[in-house]
């Protein structure tokens, strides 16, 4: 095994007092470089929670317990200035509404160079090229003129693309997905997935998927992590994960989609990809 | 809560009592109503003799707030301020909410048409400062508290009739009126029996509302010398008079300033703190 | 951009109009016979006074027809003359314009120094001892008549320390009529930016600049504050149009030569075109203001600029 990208050790994330129900129970997972892990689950099973605890972006009454190992550091441990640091330019993260997670009164350039300007120290013109190139990488037809919108004017594929595009701009390690295709319709969906397949090809980078939908993540997850009530019930290859569930929860997460599947189209395992 | 209207048909009284700003509130506004309602036997003189004691003097254990400049005691004056205020606040608000709450029901049941006139005109009103326009009103109406009063209560007529507009309009949006004016009922009928029950517990809080912009505004006419005239005590007219001696009696500057400040807190305080109560936004604050 | 533009400045047209109208109207309010009630004002009515007022307010045609011809002769730049002195009402209020208008300027800009502050500390620490503390403040700035405030910091200031001038119109003496305007009504501001800035801060966008690593200082001067000053420059009309009011009140207490203190005197001496005048004036300023800051919204605010 190479060294993990990130590992979590024994994460617990409370949002009460002490005595509160945990939100996150325990848990622990690694993601390697070049590795897409995905983190299944229903709503309220934690997994957001995970994925905010790794950027340190928990509200302020959370109380996170455990470890989250990320090159050689706790960012469970770091200030926050250690971790602006380290946001965006070694973690990148991808948010489920594209619609809401861009500011609407800041031009797409504006949002996509500021990172590179902090991080990197670029000018702006030299931001402004390199996100034209990122822009271009994620298969955006005409980068100048969605550098010069604003979000409303944009479709929300194209926002969700300008979304990754802006997390790729400054090269993380670590791309986080929290939902990255909740919010779109299939084929803009069957894309994006694809999209994500591609960067981990040329770069990479390790991926960790937040999904709820285990269908979504079937074609291209590696391994699978499935939680529920904040535990992790099973984690394994895609392959262990789908023909032997240990678990009647994972079982029955499977079952929910082949039914789905099957009323949607004849065959869901010859099928391949959706688009 | 059932839907978009903006308050709860019944304020629970008791976990309105636990918000810090409805219970001090609700205590600085018993003291200023008691002292109010007991003023005349309360009050140590007379508050209009003059030479109750010296002319200006400070405080002291015969004259609680001092004297003022024709030696009358500020203690009394200050207290039947009090009634003045009140009164004036309480006959406003009564007026501009009987007036403004039939105006916003005969708009919310008006032809669609008109409806957007009516509301376009509310609006236009209703964007100039209350305290401008009891101004502009007084100025025509001439000076005295009764005319005060009256320009009080047109200027607050627009709040009002806004307010009860969005009460009715969602309130006759649903089912049960709808059925009432299919079943044939009058719309007086249908404004008085269903719409009116319905919305009259959020129309007394908005009207508790109106008494602190009422209250400043009272204060301001009469300290112009458009109100209260003197020698009736009121505090706004009491610092009209006294404000030649400030440098000399700073007392009769204090004293009604601070009656006013406290009775004016108090209702903002109880008005916000209703409106934490009810503002769906800080529940989740406090679980 | 340009409908919305051109909807704009026709709604503040008709709105001024129906003011004047209501101007117009409002001097029927008077008690009695008007013309009767203004020269008991003046002392010594002729006949000829009489005719020249009731010719010169159209007082023998129906209400609507007087007040269209005010509105008819305010179009034409004609706000009738004072009935004390009969000058005539539109210069005389026209050269106190600049006086309040400084008022009012230096009453807002104090007004927002102090309350935009105010509500983004009390947004960034919400539900903890700051958000109180700013919170507690605005509602007693909200609680204290201006007037009241305006007498003690003469007492204070002038009187006590000596500091400035009692009373007057000087640079000088703009301090203290310019800070309580500003105080008072930092009040609204401060809330107004709370509320607007702890609803943005909620907002999916903020934790997406924040997953980029930006400074939670340019988070908030950037990502935060942009969206939040479209909001406040929205209230920014409304407090503008509450100060106005409450400089009617200031003017007289620190006897600055405005258009308010022209005003109250008016009123006290029954002089109805003057109070006319004033009316008409100062909705006009409120409207303008309004309808400019709308338009300095739509500049702002790219998703109605493009449209």
């Amino acid at each position: 095994m190479t060294k993990a990208l990130i590992s979590l050790h024994d994460l617990t994330i409370r949002y009460g007092g002490p005595d509160s129900p945990a939100a996150v129970d325990g848990v622990s997972f690694e993601v390697q470089p070049g590795e897409i892990v995905a983190l299944v689950g229903e709503s309220g099973s934690g997994k957001s929670s995970i994925s905010l605890a790794i950027m340190a972006l928990l509200p302020g009454a959370a109380q996170v317990g455990g470890s989250i190992l990320f090159d050689g550091a706790d960012l469970a441990r770091l200030n926050r200035r250690q971790m602006e640091d380290i946001r965006g330019a070694r973690i990148g993260m991808i948010f489920q509404e594209p619609m809401t997670c861009l500011n609407p009164v800041l031009s797409i350039a504006r949002q996509m160079t500021e990172g590179l300007i902090r991080h990197r120290w670029m000018s702006k013109a030299e931001a402004r090229a390199r996100a034209l190139t990122a822009l271009a990488d994620v298969g955006i037809p005409e980068p100048a003129r969605v550098m010069d919108s604003y979000p409303h004017e944009l479709s929300g594929g194209m926002r969700q693309r300008v979304m990754i595009a802006a997390a790729l701009t400054l090269d993380p390690a670590l791309l986080l997905a929290d939902e990255p295709t909740t919010a779109l319709d299939v084929t803009v969906q069957a894309q994006v997935l694809e999209l994500l397949v591609d960067i981990r090809n040329r770069t990479g980078k390790g991926v960790l998927l937040i999904t709820h939908d285990i269908g979504a993540v079937a074609e291209i997850a590696d391994r699978v992590v499935v939680m529920k009530g904040g535990r992790v019930v099973e984690a394994g290859s895609w392959d262990q994960v789908l023909n032997a569930p240990r678990d009647p929860y994972t079982a029955a997460l499977i079952g929910a989609h082949a039914a789905l599947e099957q009323a949607l189209v004849p065959d869901p395992m010859t099928e391949g990809t959706h688009g | 809560m059932s839907d978009t209207n903006v308050l709860p048909r019944r304020l629970p009284l008791p976990a309105a009592l636990r918000r810090w700003n409805i219970t001090v509130g609700a205590l600085i506004l018993t003291v200023v109503v008691a002292a109010a309602l007991l003023a005349p036997w309360i009050a140590p003189y007379d508050p209009f003799r003059m030479a109750s004691g010296p002319r200006l003097s400070p405080p002291t254990a015969a004259h609680w707030f001092g004297t003022d400049e024709l030696g009358r005691d500020l203690f009394s004056r200050v207290l039947l301020g009090a009634r003045a205020s009140l009164g004036i606040g309480l006959a406003a608000v009564a007026a501009g909410l009987a007036f403004g709450v039939s105006f916003g029901l005969a708009i919310a049941f008006s032809p669609a048409r008109l409806k957007g006139f009516f509301l376009r005109i509310v609006d236009v009103i209703y964007s100039f400062p209350d305290t401008l326009l009891a101004l502009a009103l007084v100025a025509f109406l001439g000076p005295g508290a009764e005319n005060a009063t009256l320009a009080i209560a047109i200027s607050l007529i627009p709040f009002y009739a806004r307010v009860t507009y969005g009460l009715a309009a969602v309130e006759r949006a649903k089912p049960y009126v709808e059925a009432a004016e299919i079943a044939g009922n009058g719309v007086p009928r249908i404004m008085r029996v269903q719409v009116l029950p319905n919305i009259l517990q959020s129309l007394i809080v908005i009207g508790s509302i109106g008494f602190s912009s009422a209250i400043l505004s009272a204060a301001g006419l009469s300290f112009l010398g458009l109100g209260v005239q003197p020698p009736s005590p009121e505090w706004g007219s009491i610092l009209a008079s006294g404000r030649n001696y400030i440098a000399r009696a700073p007392w009769i500057l204090i004293f009604p300033g601070v009656a006013i400040c406290l009775t004016v807190l108090s209702f903002n305080l109880i008005g916000d703190g209703i409106r934490d109560l009810t503002d769906p936004k800080n529940r989740h604050r406090r679980a | 951009m340009l409908t919305f533009v051109a909807r704009r400045l026709l709604t503040a047209a008709i709105t001024i109009l129906v003011v004047v109208f209501l101007a117009g109207v409002l001097i029927h309010l008077v008690p009695g016979d008007p013309i009767t009630a203004m020269l008991a004002q003046s002392g010594n009515a002729s006949a000829v006074d009489i005719a020249r007022l009731t010719e010169q307010y159209g007082l023998d045609k129906p209400v609507w027809q007087q007040a269209l011809l005010y509105v008819g002769n305010v179009l034409q730049g004609d706000l009738g003359t004072t009935i004390r002195g009969n000058e005539p009402v539109a210069p005389l209020l026209l050269g106190r314009l600049p006086n309040t208008i400084i008022l009012a300027v230096a009453g807002l800009g104090t007004a927002l120094a102090l309350g935009i502050p105010m509500g983004v500390i009390a947004a960034v620490n919400r539900g903890r001892a700051a958000d109180f503390a700013v919170m507690l403040i605005a509602i007693l700035g909200v609680s204290i008549p201006g007037f009241w405030m305006g007498l003690t910091f003469i007492q204070f200031f002038s009187l006590h320390l000596g500091w400035f001038p009692v009373a007057g119109t000087s640079a000088r003496n703009i301090v203290l009529p310019a800070l309580t305007l500003g105080i008072v009504h930092s009040a609204l501001v401060a809330r107004m930016t709370r509320s607007a800035l702890v609803d943005i801060l909620n907002e999916d966008y903020i934790r997406t600049a924040r997953a980029k690593g930006l400074r939670e200082s340019e988070v908030l001067m950037v990502h935060a504050m942009r969206p939040a000053m479209i909001s406040i420059i929205t209230v920014v009309g409304l407090v503008f149009a509450h100060l106005l009011g409450g400089q009617v009140i200031t003017e007289n207490v620190f006897s600055w030569n405005g258009i308010g203190r022209l005003a109250i005197q008016a009123m006290l001496q029954r002089d109805y075109p003057l109070v006319q005048g004033f009316i008409v004036i100062f909705a006009t300023s409120i409207v303008l203001v309004t309808t400019a800051l709308d338009l300095l919204y739509g500049l702002l605010d790219p998703r109605v600029r493009r449209r």
